[in-house]
């Protein structure tokens, strides 16, 4: 069968959820790709936002997850 | 109605006369008793309805600046809101959703708004998320939120803070794109613990109206027995390329039905809330400018009457020379 039938059990046993695994694999393909469609593309992927957890109503310190440097 | 606004106005501008202590009325409400006119006063100061003037008409501008940005925002938003709704159609027609299903540990990811200024779409979602809640409660249940935008945060706080398991911010400050909500969404996959996601979001319908809209994503395990009762889905009459089972499947698709429905949630209630923001903004600057038109009125109607007795004083007083 396929590299990716083989895979599955790999990446789900590493702890990643199929978003995550298509994300890279997005990545990847997006990397393949020319300029000036590289660039375009680049602005797709752009990351940022800040997730806070609550414990019993209290919330803990925000985390930002973000890839602008 | 409008005679007696503009009688109502035009007291509260006679009433103010240019002594000190109403020039400190107009600055401190504690000292706005004093508004009568003091002896030996005779015109009329229109400096406080000048002031007024200029205010709303300075905030005027703001709201109608407001609009243009948020109907030139609008366009993008919409196009991308309206491609994006490809993406979840197919899991429906292949899974369905199942509103109904009873389970355990449901959780509500309400989506609201960051800013606001935008009539009641964060209210809404909120209003639908708690109504939610209630009708999913029951003993043994455990019931938790997640709130995606400040807006909505604000308001589920005061009343069900302890039922809140994450928030999550910020999402706007870029175009939203799929990365983005795809990250998101891993990050709530792992964190939390759920046998039902109920996305909660204003679905855009047009510029002046959204519907609330709510969307139900199963565990891969709930999925598992509700396809086998033959409640949602006809998996099973699909062919399966490969070694994956079943549940493997499930899993996946799930999983990747929730990022789709996130996407899609997120551009809907972030179209939804320019919309809402156009008409809020629009209505607000035609407002100032209906209080615009009423306090020009008083202020030339005012400038006019005090011109008018100091012209029949002065003639009067000629006259009474000449005679």
């Amino acid at each position: 069968m396929s590299a990716t039938t083989a895979a599955v059990p790999f990446w789900r046993a590493a702890g990643m959820t199929y978003i995550g695994y298509s994300n890279v694999c997005a990545a990847l393909v997006r990397r393949c790709l020319k300029e000036p469609y590289k660039s375009e593309a680049a602005s797709r992927e752009k990351v940022h936002f800040s997730i806070t957890k609550w414990t019993d109503g209290k919330q803990e310190k925000p985390i930002v997850r973000t890839d602008d440097e | 109605m409008a005679m007696a606004a503009l009688r109502r106005e035009g007291r509260r501008v006679l009433l103010s006369t240019p002594s000190p202590a109403a020039a400190m009325a107009a600055r401190s409400p504690a000292a706005s008793h004093q508004e009568i006119a003091p002896l030996g006063a005779r015109s009329i100061s229109t400096q406080i309805v000048r002031t007024r003037m200029k205010s709303v008409r300075n905030i005027q501008k703001i709201t109608k600046a407001m609009k243009m940005v948020a109907a030139s925002k609008l366009r993008a938003v919409q196009i991308r809101t309206e491609n994006s709704r490809g993406l979840w159609q197919p899991f429906t027609a292949l899974l369905g959703d199942a509103p109904s299903v009873d389970v355990k540990k449901n959780v509500i990811v309400a989506i609201t708004s960051d800013k606001g200024l935008c009539g009641g779409i964060n209210s809404t979602s909120v209003k639908v998320s708690k109504a939610l809640h209630k009708l999913t409660a029951g003993p043994e249940k455990e019931n938790k939120y997640v709130i995606l935008g400040e807006k909505g945060k604000v308001q589920l706080i005061r009343d069900s803070k302890n039922d809140i398991e994450m928030t999550i911010s910020e999402i706007q400050k870029n175009p939203i794109n799929y990365t983005q909500i795809a990250v998101l969404a891993d990050d709530i996959l792992k964190n939390v613990e759920y046998d039902a996601l109920r996305v909660v979001f204003n679905k855009f319908q047009s510029v002046i109206s959204f519907k609330p809209t709510m969307t139900t994503i199963l565990s891969p395990e709930v999925m598992e027995n509700q396809s086998e009762s033959g409640k949602v889905g006809d998996l099973d009459s699909y062919e399966i390329e490969g070694g994956e089972t079943k549940s493997e499947i499930l899993q996946n698709l799930t999983e990747f039905q929730f990022s789709c429905v996130m996407y899609n949630a997120a551009l809907e209630n972030a179209c939804s809330e320019l919309g809402a923001r156009m008409s809020a903004m629009d209505s607000s600057s035609r407002n100032a400018g209906d209080m615009l038109d009423r306090l020009t009125l008083t202020y030339n109607r005012t400038r006019q009457a005090s011109i008018t007795t100091e012209l029949t004083e002065i003639i009067s007083g000629a006259s009474a020379l000449e005679g």
